[in-house]
Formats: C-alpha cells, structure tokens, sequence
C-alpha cells in the first residue's frame, strides 16, 4: 500500500503543474550556468533573500543553475527576449552579443593585489565595462568577480619555455587563442562538457580554470601539474531585460543594484575559502603544485598581454579601442606604475 | 474535377523541384559535416597550430546539423517516416466514419504554419539585436531560419497530403523504420 | 487542475489517433504554454526549438546512424555473422547464439536498435528457421537480441540520457557494455532452455580453416568496434568525433577495401541516414521544450516533497520509476518517454543518493525495454517491414524475451554494484 501511496503522490506531482501559485508577487527568474554549491549560485540565493526581505516579499527571485533554462548564449538571448528577467554571465560568453565585452578575456587584466582589482571594477573602467551592453538589448546594474584562472597541465610547467608546444582547451575566444599562441601553445577551443575526456585521454595536454572549477569538475584527477598564475579575470556581468528593468519602481531598481553591490565582499569571502578549500584537496590528491611568483607574472604578462590587446583591437574595433584607453589609464592609476606592456 | 487533378499536377510540380533540392542539401550537409568532423580529428593528431585555426569546426558543424534536421522533415513526413502510433487509426475510421486522415493533415498544416511563423518571428528579433556567433562571427539569426525553413517544408507536405497530392499514409505501412 | 486533465487527455487522443509523434508531443506543449504560461513571449518556443539541439554532443548522433546505415547496406553485418556462426554455430541451438552474438557485435558499431533489427534480420531469420527454431522464437529473437545494440557503445540512448542530466558519456558508454553483455547473456540462457526443450540441432563442427577464413572475411569488421572504443579510451577523440571517424572507417571498408559501395548507393544512404537524423531530432527539440516548462514549473521540488511526505527511499522510488517507465513505453515512442520523464526524476535521484551512471542504466533498460514491447513498439515495426512478416506474429513470440528483460532491469535496478563496477573500469 505504501508503493501505491507513492505512486499516487509521484504522479499527483507531475499533475501538480497547476498548482503553480497564484502570483501575488512579482517573479524574477534568474538563470546561470554554475553548480548549486557555487560561489555565485550562494550569493545569488543572499541576494534572493536580500532582495525579498527589502520588498515585503513583492519580488520574488526563483533561481534556476546549471544551465537549467539553456546554455549562456540562450539565456542572454532569453533576457533580450523577455522570457528570462535576468542572467549573471561571465563576459567570456557575450562577445558574440557585445565584442566590447571581450577585454576581459586579456590575461593578467588585473593586477594581483584583490583589493586595486576591486578598484579598478569599481572606477571608471568597470562603469563603462557595463555600460557598453546597454546597446544590446540587456541592462547592465553591475559587475560581480568570479575568481581567477589558473594554468594545469599533464605535462610539466616550470617557466615559460615549458608552456612551449603544449596543447590548451579555451573558451571560444580569438583573444584567448592568441593569448595562448604568444606563449607558443595552441589553443585548441572544446565544449567545457567535453573537457574531463578531453583532458582523461590526452586530446590537449591542458587548460585554464579557477581553483573551484578545476576541483569541483575533478579535472585534477586528470592533470599532474598546477601553476597558481591568477593570469585570467572571471568577470559576471548582472544583466536584466530591459522592459522587466523599467517596468520596476524607480526605488527597486535602487535597492536591487545596491544589494547586487553590497554582497560582492561576501562573494569574494566565499570564493577565496573556496579557492583554498579546492586547493588543498587537488594537493592531497598528488598534482604538483607551484605559485607564481611576481617576477614571473610580469614576465607572462610581457609576453601575453600585447599578443591578446592586439586580438582584441581587430575584434572590438573603436569602441574597444576607447574602452581599452580607459582599462589602461585606470591601471596605471590604480598600481602606481605605468603600463609597460602595451 | 477536372480542376482539382490540374491543382494537384501542378502541386506536384512544385513538389519535384522540391524534393531535388532537398535531397542535394541533405547529402551535401551530412557528407561535408563529417569530412569537417574527420579533418579536425587528423589535424589535431598532426598537431601544431593548425588545430587552433579549426575552431571554427564545430560551430559550422552544429550549424548544418539544425539545417539537417529541419531540411529533412518534409520529405520524411513525405516518406512515413516521421514515428507515429498507426495501430488504432483504421479502427476508429472504420468505427466512427471520422475523416481522421484529413484531420491529422490539416492539424499538421496548422501546427507546422504556427510554427514556422514562430521562428521567421524569431529570425527577425535575434537579427535586429545584431547577436554574432563566437568563432564563425556570422549572424546567429540563421540557427533560426533553419526551423522556419524546415516548418515550411513540413506544412507543404501536409497540404500536399490534405489534397491528394502525397499519399504518406501507405509509404508508413510499407516501410516502417526500414 | 482541470486544465491538467485535458491537456493529458489531449494528448491521449492524438496519441491513439495515430497523429505523428511532433504533434502529440507538440501540441500538448503548446497547449502548457498557453495555459500556464501564458505571460512569456512566444518566441520562448522558437528559441528552444533549435536551442535544445544545438549541442556538440548530439553530433554523434547523426554520424553513428549514418555509420550504422553504411555498415546495415553494405558487407560488415554479413561478415560479422558469419564470423561468429563459424565460432558457435555447430552448438545444439548454435543459430540462437549466432543471432545474439552478431547482433551484440553489431551492436558495437551501430548506435540504434532499430538499425541493428534491420541489418541483422534478413541475414539471420532463415537460418533459424532452417535450424529448427519455432517462427515465434525466432522472431522475439531477432527483435529482442536488436535491444542490446542500445547498451553496448556507441548507443543513441546513452548519448541523450548524457545530453539531459550531463552525466559522463565515456562513464555510460563503459556501465553500457557491462549492462549490454548481461543482457546478451540472459538471451543466450534463454535460448539454450529453448533449444534443448524443442530438441533444435546444432551445425556441423567447422574445421579451422573455415573459422580462420571468417576472420580474415571479418577483420575489417572487427576493426571498427577498435576504432571507436580504442580512440575513445586510448585518449585520441572524444565520442562525438568517434562517431565521425566510424562514418570514415565504414566508407573506407565498404568502397576502398570491400569495394561494394558505389557513390550513388553512399548518396542513398545518407539521405536515409539525414531522414532517421530529423525524426529523431525534432522529438528531442520538442522534448527540450517540455523539459523547459517542467523546469519552470519546479516539477523537481514536488516530486522530492511527495516522496519525502510519505517517506519513500531510493527503494521505493525506483519501483515507481521502473513501473511509470514500463507502462509508458507500451504506448509511447521511449525516446520521447526518456525526454519527458528524466529531467522531472533525475534530480529526485540524485537528491535520493542514486548514483547518476546507475540510474542510467536504469533509464537505458527500460528505454530498450519500451523498444519491444506492444502495442508501440519500435523494434516490432522494424522487424515487421524488413522480414515482411505482420506486426502480430511477432508479438506473439515476443512475451519470454519481454519476461527475460524485466528480470535484467530488476537486477541492475537493486544490484548498484554491477553498474559500478563497469564504469569504474573506466577510470
Ligand atoms: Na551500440
Ligand atoms: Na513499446
């Protein structure tokens, strides 16, 4: 009888479509690409609260992760649309709705210290950074930090000469390509769902992710070394429908973008224990572990960062051409120094 | 009578034509797609960077796998080879004396029109947005006119069947599957 | 609630009305989104028509149908028969295992049960016959031995199930094999108890010459299942571009080596291989699309609160899943059941401690399953037009394998280990 019970109530749930309450309050579906346990999947589920909380339980944020509602592209393309409300999408996956977007795919775009890179998110750059999707059909209220990238490899990566001939998997990005091939490895770009195989059989030799993500998609259990570079900047941008976005009362529209700003130190926290949580099981787990050290990131970045600037020119045209005057002099601002590696 | 043979044969003009184009495209489509697949394979085992400058590959390939997909429906519809429950419908036609064939036909000119007017919609948006693809840097509008095309090719067979024109109810007796 | 019945009654009638299966999928999803959703743009449709098969890793899918065609036209399946009738042939009931064994082996280059019944049937029926068979027997055979070219990689199903929960397809590709061999061999016992309970002789013993000889006929054949599973795991492609390569490999044996395949009969077969290529295409775009709104819908979170309120285990819940997959694959075409109902169960499974690869093979079996059992039944249709035999006779042969294939499902459902053990063979 139980068995019955159950099978009557498994069925009476997939009746219970409608049962979908009746909206008293106004929906926000957000979608995203991360795993529930991720930083950005934890602080979105705060800023559900927050932003609950703030409005009497008038707005009421349903998060759906992991691709749930469809790839990134999709999704931004949902948000254009009107049938998704909002998407936090790392730039990495915009280009193709705003090639502005991809400055962010330059490698070592901030510097090591989190503290200047926060600045520079904040100051003009970051400002203008959000702006340029305005023309895309989305709104823009923010930037979030996502982390850094790092380099593994099955194949040894003592300095740069070691690099030389290896085989990277990259985002779909001719910036990240060119970034690679500076440093004479070939980026060979793969479907991120593809990449554990990729990696397990030896299709490339290795790739570039944060800390969490290589710890969390075990893509340690297939790779021997790990180089801590920090060399690539995961950027989120907060990107609303535009109708949605007016549609809401000017003092919303104030408290979300204040709330989507006040939980970045809480994003950055998680994210960093994170890291480190990550990192301590990928070195029990036997991968060769080293850090870079600063000497060696300038010496990268001397060699990467003309080569991708370059890409990204050819790509952006002026627009990103105006926006990278504005990344670099807020760099030199921020770190005291003058950019060398133009 | 005498008018509605005329408007068949003519439709039946139109179908031929059809019919030749599609069946170009959809062996072009499917040979091309794994000589693509094929040659990524062996230029990554050559190795060198080479393998970078065929990012493009697999984005074109999933491109012409949609215009596959949809560039067929018609002529498997044509075909019987779009699945279908076929078991009970002789029953309840001769049971009912429902013009069920026609009704099928019919729902599925309406179902393909809708359809295919959803993705011209679609077509239209995403090309007034000005969305590029990552490695083709073509117009990701034409993901979507590949199922406005194929929904079209689909409605065409339905009306050709709703009118004579077809008859794909014995093709799916004779060849199921196959 | 209301609106829930009739959107189900909905798609009942069009079901047994015998509407085309993009329509009896299709409208009762346009019919949920005009009821329940009714304030998201219609676009959302169009969007997710061509979004939801926009993915990598259903190119396989087209390139291992397109192969297995080449490989049903041309010479391999023949070859691969007569490889293994020339091993086991002369046994008392040899024909039977000969049918099992080359469909397994065919089934190792071929994706699609469908295909495999194809291919196999017309080579393997009259011998069967000829060796004492009964007509029934012989025909549940044919059709049943098919299901195993669906568990064994490369498999379709596996792909897809890979495709909706993101689960490992090189993990399933490996629980596949250990799954498909079991149920192999459950039709090799089966087909002994026939055998000796209708007195079916065996051939004559084939001398080593005749043995070697199918080798060398077969070791073209042979090579392919090495391509696919060697590149795979030997680390020189991914699945996806397996599949591509075993479209080069058959094209290479059938024209260059065995030089039967001529330019217009690779044409041929390729529209054929791009029609089977749509079908299955636009029932999983519209199954996407249904997935979209039960996603919406968080049908996920009322399942969990169902079961945890009358405090139903693992246990329970996969009875319930095998029994709501069994009936359902009796009417329904079970690639379309596999789009409907994984995505609303997979996450009650997770969050119930299943591992994703068992409940795969869970999926995969009753998927098969679904394949062969009346009324709708695939294989059945399959197997109807090629040996031209009427749609009853073969179910009538059909139950002992159905029986055999229920008590497989049992085993992998409630023995976790033997998937476990099979697909950690491939780390
Ligand atoms: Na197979
Ligand atoms: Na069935």
């Amino acid at each position: 009888t139980r068995l019955a019970v159950c099978a009557i109530v498994l069925a009476s749930s997939l009746w219970s479509l409608s049962s979908a309450p009746a909206m008293a309050s106004t929906v926000i579906k957000v979608g995203h690409v991360e795993a529930p346990a991720s930083s950005l999947h934890v602080t979105l589920e705060r800023v559900a609260e927050m932003v609950a909380e703030r409005s009497g339980g008038e707005l009421d944020m349903q998060i759906f992760p992991q691709s749930q509602l469809g790839g990134q592209r999709e999704m931004t393309e949902a948000v254009q649309l009107g049938t998704l409300e909002l998407t936090v999408a790392p730039t990495a996956f915009l280009g193709g709705f705003n090639p502005v977007a991809s400055i962010t795919d330059l490698p070592f775009l901030f510097p090591a210290d989190p503290q200047q890179s926060q600045k520079i998110r904040e100051g003009q750059f970051g400002k203008d950074l959000c702006e340029s999707f305005n023309s895309s059909g989305v709104v823009c209220i923010g930037i979030w930090p996502n982390g850094r990238k790092n380099f593994t490899s099955n194949l040894p990566l003592t300095d740069l000469e070691a690099f030389s001939g290896q085989r990277f998997r990259v985002m779909e990005s001719s910036v990240l390509v060119d970034q690679m091939r500076a440093i004479e490895v070939t980026g060979v770009p793969l479907p991120f769902g593809e990449l554990y195989t990729a990696l397990q059989t030896g299709v490339v030799d290795g790739e570039e992710n944060p800390l969490d993500t290589i710890y969390n998609m075990n893509f340690f259990e297939v790779q021997d070394y790990l180089v801590i570079s920090e060399h690539g900047a995961i950027e989120d941008v907060i990107l609303f429908n535009p109708a949605f976005w007016s549609g809401l009362t000017e003092d919303d529209r104030t408290m979300i973008t204040e709330v989507f700003a006040e939980v970045v130190p809480e994003m950055l926290a998680h994210k960093t224990a994170a890291a480190a949580r990550s990192l301590d099981k990928i070195r029990e787990a036997g991968v060769d572990i080293r850090e870079m050290s600063a000497e060696e990131r300038n010496e990268f970045r001397s060699v990467m960062y003309p080569a991708a600037r370059q890409a990204y020119l050819d790509k952006a045209g002026d627009a990103g051409a105006e926006l990278l005057k504005v990344y670099e002099a807020e760099y030199d601002r921020v770190t005291g120094q003058t950019n060398l590696n133009k | 009578m005498r008018l509605h043979e005329k408007r068949i044969s003519s439709l039946n003009g139109v179908l031929c034509v059809v019919r030749l184009v599609e069946r170009v495209a959809l062996v072009s489509l499917l040979l091309i797609m794994v000589l693509l697949f094929a040659t990524n394979v062996a230029v990554r085992q050559i190795g060198g960077p080479l393998a970078a400058d065929l990012a493009w590959v697999d984005e074109t390939v999933r491109l012409m796998n949609i215009y596959l997909v949809f560039l067929a429906a018609g002529l498997a519809l044509e075909r019987g080879k779009q699945v279908a429950v076929d078991s009970w419908r002789e029953t309840i036609i001769a049971r009912t004396g429902l013009p069920l064939k026609r009704i099928i036909d019919l729902t599925g000119l309406v179902f393909s029109l809708y359809l295919a007017f959803l993705s011209i919609r679609m077509a239209r948006f995403v090309w007034s947005m000005g969305q590029r693809s990552a490695t083709l840097d073509i117009p990701i509008a034409w993901i979507y006119i590949a199922p406005a095309i194929g929904f079209a090719l689909l409605a065409l067979r339905y009306c050709a069947s709703l009118f004579g024109g077809i008859d794909r109810y014995t093709a799916a007796e004779k060849g199921h599957g196959e | 609630m209301i609106l829930v019945a009739a959107i189900c009654a909905l798609a009942l009638i069009l079901l047994v009305a015998g509407f085309e299966m993009l329509m009896v999928l299709g409208l009762p999803v346009l019919a949920i989104k005009s009821g329940f959703f009714a304030n998201l743009p219609d676009a959302v449709i169009a969007q997710k028509l061509t979004g939801g098969i926009n993915q990598s890793l259903l190119l396989a899918i087209p390139f291992f149908l397109f192969a297995a065609e080449l490989m049903g036209q041309g010479q391999i399946a023949g070859r691969l028969t007569a490889l293994v009738r020339s091993v086991i042939g002369h046994t008392r009931g040899g024909m039977g295992y000969t049918t099992i064994g080359a469909s397994m082996g065919f089934g190792a280059v071929s994706g699609s049960a469908p295909a495999t019944v194809a291919a196999m049937g017309h080579i393997v029926y009259p011998e069967l016959r000829r060796s004492g068979f009964s007509d029934r027997f012989s025909l549940g055979l044919i059709v049943s031995s098919a299901e195993t070219a669906l568990l064994i990689p490369p498999s379709i199903t596996l792909i897809v199930y890979g495709w909706i929960t993101g689960t490992s397809i090189t993990a399933l590709f490996a629980a596949g094999l250990g799954v498909g061999l079991l149920l192999g061999f459950a039709f090799m016992v089966l087909t002994a108890v026939e055998a000796h309970r209708t007195g079916v002789k065996g051939g004559e013993r084939p001398t080593v010459k005749a043995v070697l000889g199918a080798l060398r006929n077969a070791i073209w054949a042979l090579g392919m299942p090495l391509v696919i599973l060697g590149g795979i795991y030997g680390g020189i492609f991914t699945p996806t571009e397996a599949a591509a390569v075993s479209v080069v490999y058959a094209i290479v044996v059938e024209a260059v080596i065995y030089r039967t395949l001529t330019f217009a009969m690779l044409c041929n077969v390729a529209e054929r291989s791009a029609i089977q290529t749509s079908v299955i295409f636009l029932l999983l775009a519209l199954g996407s699309l249904l997935a979209y709104f039960t996603t919406l819908a968080q049908i996920p979170d009322f399942i969990l609160a169902g079961l945890a309120a009358v405090d139903a285990g693992p246990i329970m819940f996969l009875i319930v899943v095998n029994m709501v997959f069994i009936i359902a694959g009796m009417f329904v075409d079970p690639n379309s059941i596999q789009l409907i109902l994984v995505p609303p169960l997979f996450p009650v499974a997770l969050s119930l401690g299943i591992d994703p690869v068992h409940f795969g093979m869970i999926v995969a079996l009753n998927v098969t399953l679904g394949m062969i059992t009346p009324p709708f039944g695939l294989d059945l249709f399959v197997a109807s037009s090629s040996l031209r035999k009427p749609v009853a006779e073969i179910i009538a042969g059909i139950w002992r394998f159905i029986l055999t294939n229920i008590a497989v499902l049992l085993l992998v459902t409630y023995v976790p280990g033997f998937t476990a053990i099979f697909s950690a063979l491939a780390r």
